[in-house]
This record gives C-alpha cells, structure tokens and sequence, in this order.
C-alpha cells in the first residue's frame, strides 16, 4: 500500500518537474539560441508554446463545469 | 478579507512589474508578451508538486491497522452473540496518521 503511494508520488512530481524544465527551455531559453543551432529539432515552434496551456486550461475550465452542471442535475433529480 | 486583499496587492504588483517591463524594453518585448503564461504554468507545475511531495510523505502506521481490524472482528462478535445482525460488513483498510 505504502508502495503505490510513493510511487504515484513520485509519478507526480516527475511529470511536474518535467514538464516545468521543458516549458522554461520553451518559453525563456529558446529565443535567445541562434535558429539553426539543432536544439531546435525537439521543440514544437514558439506559436504553440502559448496554444497548448491556454488550450489545457479551457478544456480543464470546461469539464470543471461539465461536472458542476452534472452534479446540479443529480440533486434536482433527487429533490424531485 | 485581509488574505483577498493581499492576494489582490500582489497581483497588482506583479502586473504593474509586467507592464514596466514592456515599457522599458529591457529584455525583448516578445519574450515579455509570454510572462504571465509562463507564470501561471509554473504555478500549477508548482502545485502539482507539491501535491507529488504530500503523496509520497504520507505517513502509514500498519500496527495501528491490525489493533483496528481485531476492535472490528471483536465488536461484530459481540453484537452478533447479542442479537444485533450486522450485515457482512468486512472493512479491511489501512490505518493512516
């Protein structure tokens, strides 16, 4: 049990901290390296850097009130 | 309404630290433009970190589980000899601090 826990821990926060160090390379140290250095192979270009949070955080938005709306819909069913 | 107003201090701080630095165009003004997005990815990288550093530090006391778990066998023993009809609840969890 103990097990699962710290592994599911330890899942977390790598996916946190990776995700952190890539987006920071991204968004911070990209621009100021020349275009043709071949750093540039594995990132998408810049315009997505902005796309895919804002695009996570409308989505995260939208079944955050997917779910509210649901769990509204359940309780009236009930009191009805 | 002492918290609501220093959280809302400090986010006029920050937009107002934003702002001078597009003025001044000390770093390139498109490197500015992404900021704030950038700030609030690594808030939330931050939090789920911090949720990863809770997880894995969760303390367990596995003696206390057993102790538990002999109450409840003990408990259901004496209310089913007494008459009280329980129905097969059998709870086997682990105790956590």
């Amino acid at each position: 049990m103990e097990l699962a826990d710290r592994a599911v821990g330890l899942l977390l926060s790598s996916i946190s901290l990776s995700i952190f160090t890539y987006y920071t390379f991204w968004v911070i140290i990209l621009p100021f390296v020349d275009s043709d250095h071949f750093i540039h192979k594995y990132f998408l270009p810049q315009d997505y850097a902005i796309l895919v949070p804002v695009f996570a955080g409308v989505t995260l938005f939208s079944l955050l009130c997917v779910f509210i709306g649901m769990v509204m819909l359940k309780s009236k069913k009930k009191k009805a | 309404m002492k918290h609501v107003v220093k959280i809302l201090s400090l986010l006029l701080a920050v937009s107002a630290f934003w702002i001078t630095l597009l003025q001044a165009a000390i770093v390139p003004q498109s490197h500015t433009w992404l900021l704030p997005i950038y700030f609030v990815v690594s808030l939330g990288c931050y939090g789920l970190l911090m949720v990863g550093i809770g997880i894995m530090q969760f303390p367990t006391c596995p003696q206390e589980s057993v102790l538990l778990n002999h109450d409840i066998a003990e408990a259901k023993d004496f209310l089913s000899t007494n008459g009280i009809d329980i129905g097969s609840v059998t709870v086997l969890f682990n105790t956590k601090a």
